[in-house]
């Protein structure tokens, strides 16, 4: 070992011994878990050059059968119209043909006047939602004035715009009532942010978009828009495998937000079903 | 009193005052003279050369003159080591604004961004001011031209005609009179180098004045292009000679019109 | 799949954008803006890869406004081009390149009109007739046809029409809407947009 010594690469890590001592464990963790303390440093993937190498990785999934391009199914739907805006989504989660779960909330209630939707990775969604909210209420303590749909979205946007490339995967949805009146915000993990009157996000969302562009006009009563809205999810869920389980519809007014529904799937197709007979037998 | 407060940098004094940055000012207005004047078709400096050993080496062009990009050019009143380093930073920060913005970088930012560095070794701990105060020349398309002085403050004002150096006060005091006359009437550059000299005979502590002791470059546009030329000996003696002889002149007229005097 | 169209004139640079974001095979919304007022006289229009336009184009035209308060005055459209040209290229070279490609356009009252072609790899170049992605093929034909060197706003507008024309007929992806906007002495202003209806008419 003299020589290492003398050659200084005693310390190098290769001249280690290969046994894990506590402390690199404890080290490891930290490095992992780095986003506990600031929820903005998340973990990026545990190799070099994320950037570059998590495209290869995912681009040869198919020849090496290292598959970390995680499948995942949502129907998720969101309009502004005359009476303020109207979201609506499914609650089933995928991991590839396995249904995890029935009863999925995918609609995240930051604040009183603010929604998010979430499709894509789960997680991602979920975590970032949480961090939002955090963000949101730290303005409302700082200016003493609800945060934008706008701002919110733009820090969101900014998030997803750090981290592009690094595997996150998101669409979503940030809706509510400021100021400025109804606002609806469309942001993906691409870190592209655009607002709109009307978005669909998921697999299903060309089924939504069927339902919801035939249907759709500003001056919707209430009612009717919230029977668009869980329509045009029921149609998703049934064409759609990896959407399903229960509907849910949010409608945001000046008041901030209300939970119209939480409607099992199949409840509505069998109802759908005894109209349409209804209808026939007409 | 006072030592208790100057002996570090970036302390006030009791009285709200920076000594070491007043000390800097002091240290310059020892230094060689600088004037600049704005003229209509042109600007000039001048400048007060002291070391005038016969064995320096005169192929060495200008001492107190610098070029710092196609636009400015600045002469310098202070300890000249200091300004070395701030004229080479200044000639930094102007190529670095051509590598951002593919253009000749606008007269007043130089000079603001100098004077961003001037303030701060006037406020970080450890550092000295620098002792330099400087005067710049320029034109640029948002202004025409303009002369700027910038002291060891990291203060800077824009001029028509200013003094910095040795017996600063008193050649401004000259300058304003001279051009309080002749406000309406357009002073061209070949009036202002009369001027200069007229200024600089008159507040140097030397008697005559001599080509070796004056250094004086003008800038103008020609053909929209920047041209930038130092005075020759030849010419500055030439000018000498044209300031002895008309104040020679004057003084004559003077005399004659005092014989003239009835006594009483 | 989004198109670009610039045109610059004797006293006038005129661009135009599609107005479609569209996501894999989804159209998500018609009524995009794609071109940005930067300052009074300045326009840059973008397009290339989703987030990556909004980003980048934000960060330009926040850097312009920054320079506009420090300054008084505003970059030259130049400097501007100089500028946006050079940061592209940083960050080309770095861990997060941009994937855009963009046109910045701008009126200076002493040089003129200035229209700069710059795309993703950061190469930069100033043009009398331009464009970007699919539909500026179909357009770089007529705009040899139809420029000359002292078209006039109108005729730009026209050219444009011919080229958006072009563009719904043989572009197999359907391009509706164009917003038009021009930039001159007086400043930035938009134009009619153009679109299948109004071709129609």
């Amino acid at each position: 070992m003299a020589l290492a010594e003398i050659c200084k690469i005693s310390n190098a890590p290769y001249m280690r011994p290969n046994a894990w001592s506590s402390a690199d464990v404890e080290e490891e963790q930290k490095g992992l878990m780095c986003n506990l303390a600031n929820p903005y440093t998340l973990a990026a993937p545990p190799f070099e050059n994320p950037l570059h190498n998590l495209n290869q990785i995912q681009a040869n999934g198919d020849k090496t059968g290292v598959k970390i391009n995680f499948d995942h199914g949502t129907t998720t739907l969101g309009f502004k119209f005359k009476g303020g805006v109207l979201l609506a989504v499914d609650s089933r989660a995928t991991g590839g043909s396995y249904i995890g779960s029935q009863s999925m909330k995918k609609i995240v209630e930051i604040n009183q006047f603010m929604l998010g939707t979430l499709a894509g990775g789960a997680a991602d969604c979920v975590y970032w939602d949480r961090v939002l909210s955090k963000e949101c209420r730290l303005h409302e303590l700082r200016n003493k004035e609800r945060i934008s749909v706008a701002a919110a979205s733009k820090i969101m946007a900014n998030i997803a715009h750090e981290y592009k490339g690094m595997g996150l995967s998101m669409g979503m949805m940030l809706a509510g009532y400021d100021k400025r009146g109804p606002g609806l915000y469309y942001v993906d993990s691409e870190g592209s942010r655009t607002p709109g009157n009307l978005f669909s996000v998921g697999s299903g969302s060309l089924y939504a978009y069927g339902v919801l562009d035939s249907g759709y006009h500003w001056d919707l009563e209430d009612k009717e828009a919230q029977e668009l809205g869980r329509r045009a999810i029921y149609h998703a869920t049934f064409r759609d495998a990896y959407s399903g389980g229960i509907i849910r519809v949010y409608h945001i007014k000046e008041d901030g937000w209300v939970n119209i529904s939480n409607t099992d799937c199949m409840e509505l197709h069998y109802m759908y079903q005894e109209q349409l007979k209804q209808q026939a037998a007409k | 009193m006072a030592r208790r407060y100057d002996s570090r940098t970036t302390i006030f004094s009791p009285e709200g005052r920076l000594y070491q940055v007043e000390y800097a000012m002091e240290a310059i207005s020892h230094a060689g003279t600088c004037l600049g004047i704005l003229a209509e078709d042109g600007i000039l400096l001048a400048a007060e050369c002291r070391s005038t050993n016969k064995l320096l080496d005169s192929a060495i062009p200008s001492e107190k003159i610098y070029r710092l990009n196609d636009n400015m050019v600045c002469s310098v009143a202070g300890i000249t080591s200091d300004a070395n380093v701030l004229t080479s930073e200044l000639r930094l920060i102007a190529q670095r604004y051509q590598f951002s913005y593919g253009e000749v970088i606008p007269c007043e930012q130089l000079v603001s961004h100098l004077c961003d560095i001037k303030q701060a070794y006037t406020q970080y701990g450890g550092k000295r001011p620098f002792g330099v105060s400087l005067l710049y020349m320029g034109w640029d398309n948002k202004y025409g031209y303009q002369l700027y002085q910038s002291d060891p403050s990291g203060n800077y004002g824009g001029w028509k005609a200013t003094c910095i150096g040795n017996n600063f006060g008193a050649a401004i005091s000259m300058l304003k009179q001279e051009l309080a006359d002749k406000e309406n009437v357009k002073l061209t550059l070949a009036d202002a180098k009369d001027l200069a000299i007229k200024v600089l005979s008159m507040t140097l502590d030397t008697t005559k004045l001599t080509p070796e002791k004056v250094e004086m470059a003008t800038l103008q546009r020609v053909d929209n292009k920047t041209v930038y030329s130092v005075l020759e000996k030849p010419d500055v003696e030439k000018l000498i000679e044209k300031y002895t002889k008309v104040q020679a002149e004057a003084e004559a007229a003077k005399k004659e019109k005092q014989a003239k005097q009835p006594t009483k | 799949m989004e198109t670009l169209l610039g045109i610059k004139g004797p006293d006038f640079v005129m661009l135009a954008a599609d107005t479609t974001h569209a996501r894999s095979i989804i159209v998500m919304k018609e009524d995009q803006n794609k071109i940005h007022k930067v300052s009074d006289s300045l326009l840059i229009s973008t397009v290339g890869e989703s987030g990556d336009t909004e980003q980048f184009t934000e960060f330009i035209s926040k850097n312009i406004a920054l320079y506009k308060m420090r300054n008084g005055y505003d970059l030259s459209p130049r400097e501007s081009a100089h500028f946006t040209r050079k940061n592209l290229a940083e960050y080309l070279r770095s861990r997060t390149p941009y994937q855009v490609f963009m046109f910045v356009a701008g009126y200076d009252p002493n040089a003129g009109p200035e229209l700069t072609f710059i795309d993703y790899l950061a190469n930069a170049l100033p043009v009398n007739y331009a464009g970007h992605g699919y539909g500026a093929i179909f357009a770089s034909s007529i705009y040899d046809r139809y420029w000359h060197p002292n078209i006039t706003q109108a005729e730009a507008y026209d050219v444009f029409k011919k080229c958006i024309a072009e563009i719904q007929k043989r572009l197999v992806v359907n391009l509706k809407n164009f917003t038009v906007a021009v930039v001159d002495k007086d400043g930035v202003r938009d134009l009619e947009p153009i679109s299948a209806a109004s071709l129609a008419a």
